[in-house]
């Protein structure tokens, strides 16, 4: 039986599509499929921080400190680049030394029990301080080409590289959140944190286990990161963000924990991308720009009350229709 | 048939005037120019923006401006990406991080399209000139004039940069300090501090109190970044110091007209932005029409803008530095 899309995750498609006529509409140039390719570039790096915040936010917490830890893993991986270590062995490590900062927060946020957002604002700015210590001001570009494929390459000359890892880290956090004991866990501790206690389950050790899977994913941006912009600075990744958590919001997935899945926000990043896409093709001006991602967010954080709204009036049209026709 | 016609009719004229040599066959106007900003909507980059519109409709270009509202250079490397999809044929940046913007601007230059640098610079293999407002020794040298007309008569200074680390503040620093020490007009001077700030509003506004109380006969402080300078006036007229610690250094007309109008402070100095997008898209248009040659020692003439040189490395100084008194601020609308 092929399961049905659930409707939120079935607008943002049609929005997609709405958007790319829209696109399509406003510039003569959106219509090729190298352009649409080339331009999924621009969501992947932010899109892994999104996967990798969605799995924190669906246990009913946050981490703002994930741009910080890209920028500390671009360094990072300056570091080893300018060691002469192959990317083979640089990835695992840098990888593992973003999953030990997320692991850090997730410490601090279980096993101490402080609000998220207090600690991942406190490590937001230390992370990125440690960034800016063990980098240099100017700028590390001396990367060697095998650091950059990921990051600047394309698939059979149309697809970046950095897209289809997107997709692949995308299908594997889906599975692991749908098809685990981890991921049903991680749904059960959002929805309902001491009945989750009281069912036995490790609350803390899954929370730091999310935090240290969002850390790694954070590393693993990294090296998109240094690919595209082919430079490592401690200032990394400064403000992006606000459009990571726009991404999960408007993905469908519930800030208070406990519902909403992956595919929504990989949606909702494909929707962000196809406007951002559109109007910066169309030569749109920034404020305005600013003004409609702003107010996707708030479509977002509406979209509970604006669907039960919508339901609700359908059903009681429904239900005076058919006491009419009685 | 008809369309052969008309094209063996076409190639033959095209031959009989001689029109076959490549040089003549250049395009002269009609190129399409695009720029963006750090930043849009900054009075600054407005003012720039309006100059390039002007040398682009004087020229008979097509002249596109666009950017993000705020400084973040993944948005600027989106913006270039996005200008690339739209074939330009070249594009116009100041550029935020000169390291982060190459990959795609290597891309541009890969595929024939000019890029010209104003204002800030990228990694100089990956654009072919660089429009730069004024050399560092200018920058000093006007700044130090200003701080005359504050204390014609000298006394002690300090200085406020971004970072230590921040290429030009820290020339400009030195070179105002070479000057004191060699040249007999500023010798009446003496460095007495150098703070950082971060380009910080609040920052600026601290650095400048703890400046005055640290130094108690200080006379001026000098900051090239115009976040500092402002800021450092604000100090100066909250603390009660008006008359005997003056700010100056770099600032936007906008910013500090107040301070010049009542009298607390005396001068501030900038260059003319709009005139160096003017220039900028100038010189773009004639490397597009295959008149300017980058070669250092070319010179050319660029409007009503003027005569300039190019120097190493491609780099044009637009270097019209503009001193802010009471008496010409009113003239300036950035």
């Amino acid at each position: 039986m092929i399961r049905k899309l659930p409707q939120w995750e079935l607008t943002l498609v049609v929005l997609t599509l709405a958007a790319g006529a829209w696109s399509a509409y406003l510039s003569p140039y959106y219509l090729s499929l190298d352009q649409i390719a080339y331009s999924t570039r621009q969501f992947v790096f932010p899109g892994i921080l999104a996967i990798g915040l969605a799995v924190v936010v669906i246990l009913g917490e946050i981490d703002i400190s994930l741009a910080s830890t890209l920028a500390f893993g671009a360094v990072l991986f300056s570091k080893f680049s300018a060691f002469g270590a192959p990317i083979w062995i640089a990835t695992p490590l840098v990888t593992a030394a973003c999953a030990a900062l997320g692991t850090l927060n997730g410490v601090l946020v279980a096993r101490f029990g402080l609000p998220s957002l207090a600690v991942t604002l406190g490590t937001m700015g230390a992370f990125r301080g440690l960034a800016f210590i063990l980098g240099s001001e100017t700028g590390y570009t001396g990367f060697d080409d095998s650091y950059l494929y990921v990051g600047s390459e394309q698939a059979f000359g149309l697809v970046p590289v950095s897209f289809i890892l997107f997709l692949v880290i995308a299908l594997a956090v889906s599975v692991l959140m749908r098809r685990t004991v981890f991921g049903r866990r991680c749904y059960a501790i959002g929805l309902n944190k001491e009945a989750s206690w009281a069912a036995g389950i490790d609350v803390a050790r899954i929370k730091v286990m999310a935090y240290a899977l969002a850390g790694a994913l954070a590393g693993v941006a990294a090296l998109v990161w240094i690919g595209q912009y082919g430079s490592a600075r401690g200032d990394n990744a400064d403000g992006a963000i606000l459009f990571v958590v726009t991404a999960v919001v408007l993905g469908g997935l519930d800030i208070n924990g406990g519902r909403g899945a992956i595919l929504g926000v990989v949606l909702a990043l494909f929707l962000l991308g196809t406007m951002r896409n559109g109007m910066g093709l169309a030569n749109v001006a920034g404020p305005i720009q600013t003004i409609v991602l702003g107010g996707l967010l708030i479509v977002g954080v509406l979209r509970p009350i604006l669907f039960q709204g919508a339901v609700r009036g359908y059903r009681f049209a429904f239900s005076r229709q058919a006491v009419a026709s009685n | 048939m008809k369309l052969h016609t008309t094209l063996f009719a076409g190639a033959g004229i095209a031959l009989a005037l001689g029109l076959g040599d490549s040089a003549a066959l250049a395009k002269d106007s009609g190129f399409k120019i695009m720029m963006t900003p750090k930043w849009t909507g900054f009075p600054y980059f407005e003012a720039a923006a309006k100059g390039g519109r002007e040398a682009a409709a004087e020229l008979g270009d097509q002249f596109v401006y666009a950017g993000a509202d705020h400084a973040d250079v993944s948005l600027q490397v989106e913006t270039l990406q996005n200008f690339l999809a739209q074939k330009p044929d070249a594009i116009e940046l100041a550029a935020i991080d000169l390291n982060a913007v190459a990959p795609v601007l290597k891309q541009a230059l890969k595929r024939g399209i000019t890029v010209t640098t104003f204002d800030a610079d990228a990694a100089q293999d990956a654009r072919d000139m660089f429009v730069n407002q004024l050399s560092y020794k200018q920058a000093a040298k006007t700044m130090l004039d200003c701080a005359l007309l504050d204390s014609p008569r000298g006394g002690e200074i300090a200085f406020v940069a971004a970072s230590p680390t921040a290429p030009n503040h820290t020339a400009h620093i030195k070179y105002m300090k070479e000057y004191i020490k060699d040249d007999p007009k500023y010798q009446v001077f003496k460095v007495v501090d150098t703070q950082y700030a971060n380009d910080d509003d609040a920052k600026s506004y601290d650095v400048a109190i703890n400046l005055m109380q640290a130094h108690p006969d200080l006379k001026v402080i000098i900051s090239s970044s115009a976040v500092s300078a402002p800021a450092g006036a604000r100090a100066i007229s909250a603390s009660g110091h008006v008359g005997k610690v003056f700010s100056t250094g770099f600032a936007l007309p906008s910013a500090i007209k107040g301070y010049l109008k009542d009298g607390s402070e005396k001068c501030f100095a900038l260059w003319d932005p709009e005139e160096l997008g003017y220039l900028a898209t100038y010189a773009t248009h004639l490397k597009l029409a295959g008149k300017l040659d980058l070669k250092p020692g070319t010179t050319f003439e660029a409007g009503k803008a003027g005569e300039y040189t190019v120097g190493d490395g491609g780099e044009i100084v637009y270097g019209k530095a503009l001193m802010f008194t009471k008496d010409n601020v009113d003239k300036f609308n950035f």
